[in-house]
């Protein structure tokens, strides 16, 4: 098992070595992420949106859709961490009684 | 071309952090280890000109830190009980 | 709870601290659409301030989201935002278009309300669920 796991964090590091070459160059104007949309975010926010950031003009704007479902994660997130440290207390309490 | 030496040298501090917070045994100097990891990510967000994601980064590196040193203090108190 | 979290230069430095975070917090969240910064982080920064003044007073705090009430207003502000959006559909626009508001008469500043609004939505559901992680990990949720 443990020559298994570093195999494959081998073929990992392989892999990820190989392909970082062919990633775009940093603020290339002709990279695939800034040809498509990016442009038209940059001209028309403001226009469309009245927002002088284009960040936020994304965020709760054009995505804002996405901004809710987010919210909705970290509500989920925060359930689920509140209710996992709660029965950990619990059991941990019944040998000795806090006093507080 | 002093901007690719700049993200080389965190990034190479960034997996020195992250390798040793892995490794060192006390836990509080984990902590410290993984709040040094978040800063330097950081700079490096900073770097790439995303000064939006770089302050969340810092922000959610505080409250992890404050989490983590709240847990280990229960921690300690629940072990010397 | 009443003892103290660190020593006294600790104590002292979050006591003047608090005031600070709880300003700038405020800032990020009024002036993020202009600036870096918006609704996650001011969440994170007003749930800093709320621990902290936990941390230094106890149970005095002066700020407090006491107990299970913690994830209850974590649930507001998240329905708080998705009651905005349902506001648009039902004023005859699409969810979260912010521009069918029936609030002022300028489209411009039913926008930047509409995105304000949702701001606070993520603020107080972000801010709600530290307090709450913070209530479980201490053990606060029977004050109930």
């Amino acid at each position: 098992m443990k020559l298994f796991s570093y195999l494959s964090l081998g073929l990992m590091v392989v892999v990820l070595f190989a392909t970082a070459g062919g990633l775009p160059v940093l603020f290339d104007k002709n990279s695939p992420a800034a040809v498509n949309v990016s442009p038209r975010y940059i001209e028309e926010s403001h226009r469309e949106t009245g927002s002088p950031n284009f960040v936020t003009a994304v965020l709760a704007d054009y995505r804002g859709y996405d901004t809710l479902g987010e919210t909705t994660v970290i509500f989920t997130a925060g359930v689920a961490a509140v209710l996992l440290l709660r029965t950990g207390r619990k059991n941990g309490d019944d040998s000795g009684v806090d006093g507080e | 071309m002093i901007q690719l030496y700049l993200q080389t040298g965190i990034l190479i501090l960034m997996v020195i952090t992250g390798v040793a917070a892995l490794l060192v045994d006390d836990l509080l100097a984990a902590i410290i280890l993984f709040s040094a990891f978040s800063f330097f990510a950081v700079l490096i967000y900073l770097t790439l000109g995303a000064p939006d994601v770089a302050f969340t980064e810092a922000v959610v590196g505080v409250v992890s830190t404050t989490f983590f040193i709240i847990a280990l203090n229960g921690l300690r108190r629940r072990c010397s009980k | 709870m009443n003892r103290r979290f660190g020593s006294v230069v600790l104590d002292t430095a979050f006591r003047y601290l608090v005031p600070f975070i709880l300003v700038y917090a405020v800032y990020v969240l009024i002036h993020g659409e202009d600036s870096p910064g918006g609704g996650f982080q001011a969440g994170a920064l007003f749930g800093i301030a709320i621990v902290l003044e936990h941390l230094v007073h106890g149970d005095k705090a002066f700020l407090k989201i006491p107990g299970t009430w913690a994830v209850a207003v974590a649930g507001g502000g998240a329905l708080f935002y998705g009651l905005i959006g349902l506001f648009c559909i039902l004023s005859g626009g699409n969810m979260l278009q912010y521009g069918m508001l029936p609030l002022m008469q300028d489209v411009v500043e039913r926008h930047v309300l509409g995105i304000l609004g949702i701001e606070i939505g993520v603020t107080i559901c972000v801010m709600a669920t530290i307090v709450a992680i913070f209530n479980a990990l201490t053990g606060r949720e029977d004050l109930l």
